[in-house]
């Protein structure tokens, strides 16, 4: 067929290393050229998740509430009586860290889980997890409708503020993804990795605010406003504050020195895949 | 005048043998070498418009060699060139999903393998027109049966006109009725696209379409030559 012979192709090195130290922008450039895919693979994931279930998507809702439920009344066994609207900030925060560590999850799991895609397909791998990571903030954002029947009931205001509920989910996950892409090429190597992370998202949802937030740990002194330093609370603050109708209100420095991180384990977190992607997936 | 599509520069590749950090640690110091060479200065050279046959044992490098050059593994030694797209077809239906339509499927593999929406959206309905699923096409895959799952992989895979065309034993997915069907398609894009490396143990297939066969052996290239050749080779060290 004359297909072929119409645009005599180039040849180009195939398999060529790049410069890790470009990975934050190329990681950027793959998934704006990949988009279509990465839309695909994420609502692929999403739809898997509630596959066989009969409330399908409202397990997305149902799954946080009865955990908030939970942390709820272990609260007031603890310490009695805590103010009204505190089972709505733990809901935010159960559904806010559910959704850090399950990206983180599935970053890090991203390379060994598709081993038949990758064996067969060669695509920027950068893709699989960002599309882990995207699925899960999609089923967070659909978590936060959850807000709606909230703000009805407690007959909150509805301010621009709210903007930052999005923002703090997505920062959430950008953080994960940062640190997942880290651990994805050792995850293949070795199964270590795979028991430090649920150690970390387990450690992490005490050291995190999601039991508790950060006026509490203001009233605790020292050791309270040291615990304000952990990334993590800025992104639930975030959410919590926006349903209030403020922006985050936290001591000087912390959101900027939260930003400052996610920013950073993104950078380091791409770099250290492309440099080491390649050699890991030999281990699949 | 003959232009190359491929060309491959004393390829090697190993994988890893190891997977305690301690040991690879150890290693590292006694300098150690523990790796499995799969490839070993490998030199291939294929012009545009030729049609090659990979063929060898088991476990001599086949696959391998193909995955090296459509890049899913960077060679450790060694350069590949290509010219032009490459897409390889192995195992068909790669990433489906049972709780997505037949459609939706379509396009998931369609995207995995490269194509963009508009290019997809654009070919669905000669997608599914091949596939002959009909209604069944809006029905969540796991409903399928092995066969049809098999029809909608090649449809979507046949879709794509690639420079070139890497082909790894997908010949005969299906029932018998399908097989001849799908053996077609896949003779036709063979003759579609330009260029064509093609792995299989059906060598009857290889004589009649390769104008030659690559022989491997332990991750050599043992005999490049008219695929009557190779095979007689093939057949040599076979027997011991």
């Amino acid at each position: 067929m004359e297909e072929g012979s119409v645009s005599s192709p180039v040849l180009r090195r195939i398999g060529r290393k790049t410069n890790p130290l470009l990975a934050p922008l190329s990681t950027l450039s793959e998934i704006r050229k990949n988009r279509f895919l990465v839309r695909n693979l994420v609502r692929r994931e999403v739809r898997g998740r509630y596959r066989n279930a009969g409330l399908g998507y409202a397990w997305a809702i149902i799954e946080p509430a009865l955990l908030a439920l939970v942390y709820w009344f272990l609260f007031i066994m603890l310490s009695g009586n805590p103010d009204e609207l505190y089972a709505v900030w733990v809901l935010i925060g159960v559904i806010v860290w559910s959704c850090f560590s399950k990206s983180l999850n599935a970053a890090t799991n991203s390379l060994s889980r598709n081993v038949r895609t990758i064996h067969l397909v060669y695509f920027p791998r950068s893709i699989f997890p960002v599309s882990g990571v995207g699925a899960n903030i999609v089923v967070t954002l659909m978590s936060c409708m959850i807000i709606l029947p909230i703000i009805y009931i407690y007959d909150m205001p509805i301010t621009v503020h709210m903007i930052w509920i999005p923002v703090g989910v997505l920062m959430a996950g950008f953080m994960a993804l940062g640190l997942g892409m880290m651990m994805a090429p050792l995850n293949c190597v070795n199964g270590d990795v795979e028991h430090l992370i649920r150690f970390i998202t387990r450690a992490g949802f005490f050291v995190s605010p999601v039991m508790w937030t950060a006026e509490m740990a203001l009233e605790r002194g020292a050791w309270g406003e040291a615990a304000l330093w952990n990334p993590m609370v800025v992104p639930i603050t975030m959410v919590r504050h926006g349903l209030e109708g403020k922006a985050v209100e936290l001591p000087d420095g912390i959101v900027m020195a939260s930003i400052l991180v996610s920013i950073t384990l993104y950078l380091i977190g791409t770099m250290v895949f492309s440099r080491y992607e390649r050699g890991a997936v030999k281990y699949l | 005048m003959t232009k190359t599509a491929i060309r491959l520069n004393d390829i090697s590749l190993h994988f890893p043998k190891q997977r305690n950090p301690l040991a690879i640690v150890l290693d590292f110091i006694k300098k150690n070498d523990r790796k499995f060479t799969a490839l070993k200065n490998v030199n291939i050279e294929i012009n545009q418009g030729e049609v090659v046959g990979i063929i060898g044992r088991n476990g001599s490098g086949k696959s391998t060699l193909l995955r090296v050059i459509s890049g899913i593994y960077p060679p450790d030694a060694g350069e590949v060139h290509a010219a032009g797209d490459i897409s390889l077809l192995a195992g068909l239906g790669t990433g489906f999903s049972g709780h997505q339509t037949g459609r939706e499927n379509a396009l998931l593999y369609g995207s995995i393998l490269g194509h963009n929406e508009d290019e997809m959206r654009e070919k669905l309905d000669e997608i599914i027109d091949f596939s002959e699923l009909g209604d069944f096409i809006d029905e969540p895959l796991r409903t399928y049966s092995a066969g049809m799952k098999a029809r909608l992989g090649l449809a979507v895979a046949s879709a794509i006109h690639p420079h070139i065309l890497l082909i790894d034993e997908v010949l005969g997915v299906g029932d018998p009725n399908f097989k001849e069907k799908s053996k077609e398609k896949i003779l036709s894009m063979v003759k579609g696209a330009s260029t064509v490396v093609i792995v299989s143990h059906s060598f009857g297939l290889m004589t009649d379409i390769c104008d030659r066969v690559i022989l491997l052996h332990h991750g050599e290239v043992m005999h490049d030559g008219p695929p009557q050749e190779s095979i007689k080779k093939y057949y040599e060290i076979a027997g011991e």
